[in-house]
């Protein structure tokens, strides 16, 4: 029987306020607090606690339904300040067993694009983080924004991963479809999983496109989406936003009659069952390799890396922002060293995006700057503020 | 296709930006096949005549038999206006430029009934009654030239261009290069400016607004229909010569340049300078240009205790701005009201980064800038300080910049416009 995956994503960062050049080495709160707080509490009630009761009662109703999240460290530390009702609500979803926790970088970093020592520190002060707060030991990994690239592959290997989630980017498969299970050439224990990311697509980006041709989508039509697809190809992974569900769509949307409908029909059809990306840490059989040489993500149509790095000013702001590494390694300022890893969330870097002005990305939604060029000002003013602060208290 | 366009000044004897709109539109409309006769008060002779035909309204005999030549006579009021008419808000100071001596020029050559007009062309103290005559001289070029289309460049030529209008039948298009509203504030508003205006708006067929802010305006204060209303944002005629970069400047220099006044923004801009001083003793700034607030702004100065490090040039020539360019840092244009503002251009064509406000029309079509409130000093100051001190954002600019002022082109600009022209003339 074919195997579905389902994975969602939560990645909420700690938004910048405005911080003027008068305020460096003045005060230390980088932070939109209002900001913060008022976006965590609407997504807790708009989608995370209404989605997380919705999966809760279908996890009830059906037992072969399963599914898996990812939770940066920067959210749980949102929800511990502003919603800790998530936190709880996830608890819940845990104890059924069938919820799996997928580990990722503590601040939605980017620093797998940097090199290996900052990247697997975000990733054990977020194992660590897991266990404090879930009691979890994730076994399969999720970069930021999906980044992927064999050398990362081989990172996690050596941090005990034994599946990866990334994107099927089509120049990365070719006429290799994203329906197989592969693995890292250099660490053939790491599985990778791949995306399937039109099917992704049809729900967070064209869910609600009134002009297209498959619009109103419905959970039947979904399915049918799911059974054109060839059948020799045994995985189908769907990997995406938590937010997809009452934010990017809105209740009012149908999304949540949406999900409840579609794992319903799943889990009664039995033409799919569910499959957590824990299952394939074992799988000795029909796994291929896969070479990705260059890091690539889930980042638009491209599917590189150019929403973070794709101008000169984001180049400088990430060049500026590790060459801290070494004073964060020697700074006891435990308050610096906190925001120095925030700084690294792929959010600020999109931001100072200059690729498409005018974004239509979802992500856009939460955008506070006029434009890149003031992204980049207000980062670098308080880059150039934790920089004084580590150095303070080597 | 054919048309009859009514302007005020062309190069090379101009004193603001729309004698060079003018040009590069006209130089535009000819590379997409549109001719183009352009009616001036007074030509030179000299004018660049190669892909135009230039009328001189000074040579037009007009024939003083006609009964409508009467009429209009007594329709239109002498008026003696004494306010800042400035028809283009352009870089120079207009009333440095223009010898005072040289208006009031106007005279009856003949009296007979063959007359003729004689215009400065300049913004004198005459200027109603030339706007008057050159109505009159526009009866007369449209009962004898031929064309399929009228187009008339500020109020000064509204009149012009109604009468002519009146006469052919043709269809008119105006175009708004700045209103009244952003000539003056609430207090110092000429109402017979704003009349004239309003004429030329209700009269015409389509109206072309240099930007979307100029569009509202003239639907919002003149109460004009939206969709007779078309926004046709200027380009840049390419630059002959580069601006040379100065180097050795042991200062970081922060530059505003235009007239002094309060359309333009300047105290804001002084605001903003004690703001970055405070933090950075490595930075100069420079405030180019005169007007009616350099007094109030010298005092400013001197009451933030910065009149050390901050300077005022007075006005400057084009080699001089050209000098300036070379030597600055981040061009600064706080203006609180633009029709468009083509002095940003400029100084991006010069490599020089550039902090705008929001309330330009320039900003509309500029993605290679920041763009901020007017009156938001703090944001003015993080904009000028960020370029100052992180030089990646610097470089982004000075290339990417220059590369976008390049693609703005008049071709484009004439090739809508000639949509709109098509747009008022009858299906055959």
């Amino acid at each position: 029987m074919r195997k579905i995956c389902f994975h969602f994503q939560i990645s909420q960062p700690y938004r910048l306020r405005r911080y003027h050049f008068f305020d460096i080495n003045k005060h230390h709160n980088y932070f939109d607090d209002f900001q913060n707080s008022y976006l965590v509490k609407r997504l807790a009630d708009f989608c995370y606690l209404p989605a997380n009761k919705m999966f809760l009662d279908l996890l009830k109703k059906y037992e072969d339904i399963s599914l898996s999240f990812s939770i940066s460290g920067d959210s749980i530390q949102l929800f511990k300040e502003h919603a800790p009702e998530v936190i709880e609500s996830f608890k819940e979803l845990i104890a059924t067993n069938r919820v799996e926790i997928v580990g990722n970088t503590f601040s939605h970093s980017i620093a797998s694009l940097y090199g290996k020592d900052a990247f697997m520190h975000q990733i054990k002060k977020q194992e660590k983080q897991l266990k404090e707060v879930f009691d979890v030991t994730p076994v399969s990994f999720c970069n930021t924004e999906l980044i992927y690239s064999d050398e990362i592959g081989e990172w996690l290997a050596e941090a005990g991963y034994k599946v990866v989630l990334t994107e099927g980017a089509r120049h990365i498969l070719a006429w290799k479809s994203a329906g197989y299970l592969y693995c890292n050439p250099f660490q053939t224990n790491l599985k990778v999983l791949m995306r399937n990311y039109n099917l992704c697509d049809d729900i967070t980006l064209r869910f609600q496109n009134k002009s297209w041709e498959h619009y109103p989508l419905t959970a039947d039509k979904y399915l049918s989406f799911l059974n054109n697809i060839p059948h020799d190809a045994p995985y189908i992974n769907l990997f995406m936003d938590y937010e997809t569900i009452g934010e990017y769509h809105t209740k009012e949307s149908g999304i949540f009659d949406f999900f409840y409908h579609l794992f319903v029909q799943i889990a009664e059809r039995k033409e799919l069952s569910f499959m957590l990306p824990q299952d394939v840490a074992k799988e000795e059989d029909s796994v291929l390799t896969i070479h990705v040489p260059w890091a690539m993500s889930s980042s638009s149509d491209e599917k590189d890396t150019n929403e973070w790095l794709g101008n000169e000013l984001q180049q400088e702001a990430f060049e500026q922002l590790f060459k801290l590494e070494n004073l964060y390694k020697e700074s006891k300022n435990e308050n610096a060293k906190m925001n120095w890893l925030r700084l690294q969330a792929a959010d600020h870097f999109a931001f100072m995006s200059t690729k498409w002005f005018a974004e239509t990305s979802v992500k856009r939604n939460f955008d506070v700057y006029p434009s890149p060029y003031q992204a980049f000002i207000n980062y670098m003013n308080v880059l150039n503020d934790v920089k004084l602060q580590l150095e303070k208290k080597k | 296709m054919k048309v009859l366009m009514f302007g005020w000044e062309f190069p090379p004897h101009i004193a603001g930006g729309l004698g060079t709109a003018c040009f590069g539109l006209t130089q535009g409309l000819a590379k997409n096949h549109v001719d183009v006769t352009f009616v001036m008060p007074k030509a030179s002779g000299d004018e660049d005549q190669r892909k135009i035909k230039i009328i001189s309204a000074s040579d037009v005999e007009l024939d003083t038999r006609y009964s409508d030549y009467f009429q209009f006579h007594k329709e239109i009021s002498y008026v003696e206006v004494n306010s800042r008419l400035i028809p283009y808000v352009g870089l120079d100071d207009y009333f440095n430029v223009i010898n005072q001596k040289e208006s009031g020029l106007l005279e009856d050559v003949k009296v007979t009934e063959k007359r003729k007009y004689l215009f400065s062309g300049t913004y004198g103290a005459n200027l109603m009654e030339e706007v008057k005559n050159y109505a009159l001289v526009a009866a007369e070029i449209a009962r004898n030239e031929d064309f399929d289309i009228i187009h008339a460049h500020d109020w000064l030529t509204f009149r012009a261009g109604i009468m002519a209008k009146k006469i052919s039948n043709k269809p008119l298009c105006i175009h708004v290069h700045a209103t009244e509203f952003d000539r003056s504030d609430e207090f110092s508003r000429n109402e017979i400016v704003y009349n004239l205006e309003k004429e030329g708006m209700e009269a015409a067929d389509a109206i072309c607004a240099v930007s979307d802010l100029t569009r509202n305006i003239i639907i919002e204060k003149y109460g004009i229909e939206p969709s007779k209303v078309f926004t046709l944002h200027n380009a840049v005629i390419p630059h002959q010569k580069e601006v040379e970069r100065v180097e050795d400047v042991p200062y970081k220099i922060v530059t505003f340049l235009g007239r002094v006044t309060f359309q333009k923004g300047p105290e804001y801009f002084i605001e903003t300078a004690k703001k970055v001083m405070e933090y950075d003793k490595d930075v100069r700034f420079v405030l180019a240009g005169d007007g009616d607030m350099m007094n109030r702004m010298i005092e400013r100065v001197a009451e933030l205790g910065i009149a050390d490090r901050f300077h005022f040039t007075g006005f400057l020539n084009g080699e001089e701005i050209d000098l300036l360019f070379g030597m600055s840092d981040v061009y600064v244009m706080p203006s609180i009201s633009e029709p468009f503002g083509i002095s940003p251009l400029e100084a991006m064509r010069a490599h020089v980064p550039v902090v705008i406000s929001k309330q330009s029309g320039v900003s509309e079509i500029l993605q290679y800038a920041i763009k901020v409130d007017f009156w938001d000093i703090n944001a003015m100051a993080d904009a000028i300080y960020g370029i100052l001190h992180y030089p990646a954002l610097a470089n982004f600019f000075a290339e990417r910049g220059k590369e976008e002022v390049n693609s703005l082109k008049w071709e484009h600009v004439a090739k809508k416009l000639k949509g709109i022209y098509a747009s008022l003339l009858p299906r055959n």
